[in-house]
């Protein structure tokens, strides 16, 4: 067991002793287990502890770490914040590299721009950005994810519907790529300035990250230049002591929620299409009812309490929230004009504006995923459809008809089609299906939770014709959607063969989920994955 | 009965954590910047994630499960924490997990594997045996009452000084005397039989012992038949109010005595207007808000149940999620001082950052408790203050001894010395 004593060395003068450790007990501290996928099969079978965790501080400690990897033909996984399984190794005797120390932060307040290191977290960027009256992303993952990893891989939230999805917001960056060698990608090609965002030639930023990114299967990005948006210039005020803490908005109308209930799930769809087309709002979102159920309630049992009423069971299907924020970005005045064309667009669907609190614990700066957990102990998305909203709510709905044969060992949600929101002013919709289960092992059927995220969904998705993001790192890679078809896998395996044919970075992913199936006995695997979907 | 210190009682806590780290980071909403935004001194100080609560949980699990065995490095990682609470709180802003009572819980279960405690929690357990306090003094513990403090035989309150004011700071104990005499409280003290709370004992995972020391203080305190119990240290209070009940399997409200810190009585009187200062203080001063009273402070609530289908309890259990600790009392007394410019530090209330002192760490990790309170009072500095008030003797004494080691020209007071000043 183990990595090659000089390859240890070798880091540890890179480093510095106080930065490495072989210990098997600190190990254990990184076997996955958490964020994303926690308690998948994959997580639970496929994670082995590292051999060796670093924590390297700057870029040059980075290649050089890299370099020995790739010397020694060592696998390694980079880590930011740890909000997904992929950061776990699934080899034996990886390294870890561990990105916490890697966070420096550089506001360019003129150019309105971040440079961040992957240690940099949403809520720290937030922090600094609202206090320049700008802001970012806070992706619906967490603040407490890092602003790099996120930016390179994902990068969701209600926030997009004005800021535009984040592979548009990465300006520049230092990339180390598998075998250790820097490359500059963006205006950071060029100088550190990376304020405008192009490189002279061709953009290697798309290599980097399309839609979705690559899980760190392709080195290291060590330094992200981000996009920062102008913001109302009021801040916003931390009140509250925990649990019940929240931003409280200014008095000055520069920002507002409102909840509106809709009459129909096709007139919540609509609406949020004219709200796009009249160009106001900064953040548009469907809530889903469970939801609504985790914010009344103050533990689990509440929460059981209030979901285990016919109450709850009608709501699926009767009530339809549409939340919407508007930010007076220039003035009060902005803010007045939006709300009035909200209000007329709202009316002209009948929908009734509820109770909203102006305050905000949710998306700005503060994103609390992991009450996700809080239903069930166990949770993960099965879908992130990026497509007309339209066409995500039919997938949402197409799939809360399924569902049922997967239910339990999954929580029955009462036929909820997912959350679904539209982003880039309403030019894109998005649907994520979201599941939860009892992760006791002792469960009925247990494996028939992973058969629907792994086969089923993407499945179903092929056949319909939907692009799951998701299939990129969440199901085997031949399921990829009929639209993209097995083509985007084959541009991943150029890509990769062409800057780690060693497969040394984070090596299997994005393949681990085709592994894992292979291994396992519930797979119908003519069916699923050896099936040409290129021929429909 | 429930055993409250069973790691067993825990494996679901364990498992279940997520890594989302809401034990590390700040909260989110107060989420100052990049600098001051981890509340966890213990992951702070070594950064690998196995020194992170979440760390501890997960090698605590491997343990349980065999993967592990007892190693120097896994009792650090066990010891070298603080037992601060910051992650409780973090944790359970979001979901209904129980981290402070694991990392308790994996300290019991190392004692009673015979690999823990660490030596010099041995010491302190062995001095409070034979002499009655932590640090094994031979003196009487009433050496610091002085002539003009008026002690009554018999009143309804005792004040319990505890070691640190008894012996080393001794002002506090003073200063909280005259405090009550002032307010014509009428209090009376354990006398001779008054000893150690117990805390290290009890932090350090020597339950047998911690919960001996329990029983025969609860008899004291019965035997003067004084209902009320003051306090002018976070770890007293702490102790009697949360760790007695906790051990020995009862509500905090079922132990038939009331325990409060003097702030509490001062911020009462002060807030309807019976007690006034009539001194100003011209100094700039943060407040630290000392773990163990404050997101730490609620009191005991006892749980007994069983976990069903979707991990749902039965009965539904009252979680000390932080939020009613003692925070605005200290505040609302230093506000009423004249002159006395009070102001936030980054880390605040249910997120401040520990001086470092607590869980045995100044004892067996002095180096790491000097680097927790140097940190702590560079936060301090950040707030351009040039003091630091806490309600505990232990935050007061490492305070002012990292300020003296690294000049850092900070003086760390004790809120009842700033009353006493001011009244
Ligand atoms: C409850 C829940 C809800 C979620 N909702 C959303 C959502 O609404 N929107 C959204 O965008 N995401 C969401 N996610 C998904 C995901 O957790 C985030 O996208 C998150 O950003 C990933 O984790 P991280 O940032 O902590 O990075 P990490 O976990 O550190 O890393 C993510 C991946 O990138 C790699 N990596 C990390 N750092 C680097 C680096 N510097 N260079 C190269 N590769 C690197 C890692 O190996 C890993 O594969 C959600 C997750 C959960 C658990
Ligand atoms: S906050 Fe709780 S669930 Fe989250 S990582 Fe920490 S201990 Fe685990
Ligand atoms: S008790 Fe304090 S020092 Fe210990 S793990 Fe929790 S936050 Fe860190």
């Amino acid at each position: 067991m183990g990595i090659p004593q000089e390859a240890y060395k070798a880091m540890e003068d890179i480093v510095g002793s106080q930065y490495i450790t072989d210990d098997q007990v600190i190990a254990q501290a990184y076997v996955g287990r958490l964020g994303h996928g926690k308690d998948t099969g994959i997580d639970l079978e496929m994670n082995v502890p590292p051999a060796v965790i670093v924590l390297p501080r700057t870029t040059k400690e980075v290649q050089g770490i890299l370099k020995i990897a790739h010397r020694y033909k060592i696998n390694y996984v980079p880590a930011s914040s740890f909000w997904i399984s992929h950061c776990a190794p699934k080899r034996p005797n990886s390294i870890v590299l561990d990105l916490k120390r890697m966070n420096d932060l550089e506001i360019d307040e003129e150019n309105m721009c971040a440079i961040c290191g992957p240690g940099v977290i949403f809520s720290q960027l937030q922090e600094e950005a609202i206090k320049r009256g700008m802001y970012t992303t806070t992706p619906g993952g967490g603040s407490q994810v890092s602003v790099v990893a996120n930016h390179i891989n994902w990068g969701l939230s209600p926030l997009n519907y004005r800021n535009g999805v984040p592979g548009r917001r990465v300006l520049g960056g230092e990339w180390v790529l598998p075998d250790g060698e820097l490359l500059r990608i963006g205006s950071m090609s060029t100088s550190d300035d990376p304020f405008w965002g192009e490189g002279p030639g061709p953009d290697l930023r798309g290599l980097l990250r399309g839609w979705i990114g690559w899980f760190g299967a392709m080195g290291v990005v060590t330094k992200l230049a981000v996009k920062l948006l102008p913001f109302h210039d009021e801040g916003l005020k931390p009140v509250g002591i925990s649990p019940h803490t929240t931003l409280q908005f200014p008095e000055k109308k520069r920002i507002r929620w409102y909840n509106f209930v809709m009459p129909t799930r096709e007139s919540l769809v609509e609406c949020m299409y004219d709200i796009g087309k009249a160009e106001i709002a900064a953040a548009l979102t469907k809530v889903p009812q469970q939801w609504r159920y985790i914010a009344k309630a103050g533990c689990r049992e509440d929460f059981w309490e209030g979901w285990n009423t016919n109450e709850a069971r009608k709501s699926i299907n009767n009530i339809h929230i549409c939340r919407v924020m508007l930010v007076g970005y220039a003035s009060e005045e902005q803010l007045e004009y939006e709300e009035r064309v909200l209000m007329d667009i709202m009316d002209s669907y009948g929908a009734k504006l509820g109770r909203t609190r102006q305050s905000d614990n949710s998306w700005i700066k503060n994103a609390d995923s992991a009450t996700m957990w809080m239903m069930t102990g166990a949770y993960t998305s099965v879908q992130v459809t990026v497509d007309t909203v339209d066409c995500g709510v039919k997938g949402g709905e197409g799939l809360a008809r399924e569902k049922p044969a997967f239910t339990p060992p999954l929580m029955d949600d009462y036929g909820e089609p997912g959350w679904f929101q539209v982003s880039e002013i309403g030019h894109m919709g998005y649907i994520e299906f979201l599941q939860y289960w009892d992760p006791n092992p002792n469960q009925e059927n247990l494996y028939k939770k992973d058969e629907w995220n792994y086969i089923k969904v993407p499945t179903l998705d092929a056949e319909w014709g939907m692009f799951n993001a998701f299939n990129m790192y969440a199901s085997p890679m031949n399921l990829t959607g009929k639209a993209y078809g097995p083509e985007c896998r084959k541009w991943f395996e150029k890509v990769k063969a062409e800057f780690d044919p060693d497969k040394i970075s984070n090596d299997p992913i994005p393949w681990d989920v085709d592994e894992y199936v292979d291994k396992v006995d519930w797979v119908n695997k003519e069916d699923y994955i050896n099936r040409d979907w290129s021929k429909g | 009965m429930k055993d409250n210190y069973d790691i067993n009682n825990y494996t679901y806590d364990m498992d279940r954590c997520i890594g989302c780290k809401g034990c590390v980071w700040v909260d989110h909403v107060y989420m100052p910047g990049v600098r001051y935004g981890v509340k966890c001194p213990s992951n702070a100080y070594k950064l690998f994630d196995g020194y992170a609560p979440m760390g501890r949980e997960k090698i605590g699990k491997a343990l349980l499960e065999g993967r592990i065995d007892y190693t120097p490095e896994y009792l650090d990682v066990m010891y070298m924490c603080q037992l601060c609470g910051a992650c409780d709180a973090g944790c359970k802003r979001n979901l209904d997990l129980e981290p402070l009572s694991v990392l308790e819980s994996l300290r019991v279960k190392a004692v009673k594997d015979g690999k823990g405690p660490m030596p010099a929690h041995k010491k302190v357990a062995q001095n409070i045996a034979e002499k009655g306090n932590r640090y094994g003094a031979a003196e009487k513990r009433s050496g610091w009452i002085t002539k003009d403090t008026k002690i009554s035989d018999k009143a309804d309150m005792v004040y319990f000084p505890g070691c640190s004011a008894s012996y080393v700071e001794k002002g506090i104990a003073q200063a909280t005397g005259k405090i009550l005499n002032k307010a014509g409280i009428n209090f009376m003290t354990l006398g001779d039989k008054d000893t150690c709370c117990g805390h290290p004992v009890a932090t350090s995972g020597m339950l047998d012992e911690a919960k001996a020391i329990a029983r025969k203080n609860i008899d004291i305190l019965k035997a003067t038949g004084a209902t009320t119990l003051v306090t002018s240290c976070a770890e007293c209070y702490n102790t009697w109010k949360v760790i007695y009940p906790k051990m020995l399997s009862k509500n905090f409200a079922d132990m038939g005595y009331q325990v409060i810190h003097l702030v509490e009585v001062v911020s009462k009187l002060v807030n309807e207007g019976k007690f006034t200062f009539s001194k100003p203080m011209n100094i700039r001063a943060a407040y630290h808000d000392p773990c163990r009273m404050a997101r730490q402070g609620e009191p005991w609530v006892e749980w007994e149940g069983t976990r069903g289908q979707w991990g749902i309890l039965t009965p539904k259990k009252e979680y000390r999620r932080g939020t009613f600790g003692v925070y605005q009392q200290p505040r609302d007394i230093l506000n009423k001082i004249q002159g006395l410019d009070l102001v936030e530090m980054p880390r605040m209330k249910e997120n401040a950052f520990c001086c470092g002192a607590g869980g045995g760490v100044m004892d067996a990790y002095p180096d790491f408790a000097m680097w927790a309170a140097t940190e702590r009072l560079t936060e301090v500095q950040s707030v351009a203050a040039e003091a630091v008030i806490s309600a505990c003797p232990y935050c007061k004494k490492v305070f002012n001894e990292a300020s003296k080691a690294n000049n850092m020209n900070i003086k760390a007071y004790d809120i009842t010395e700033i009353i006493l000043a001011c009244m």
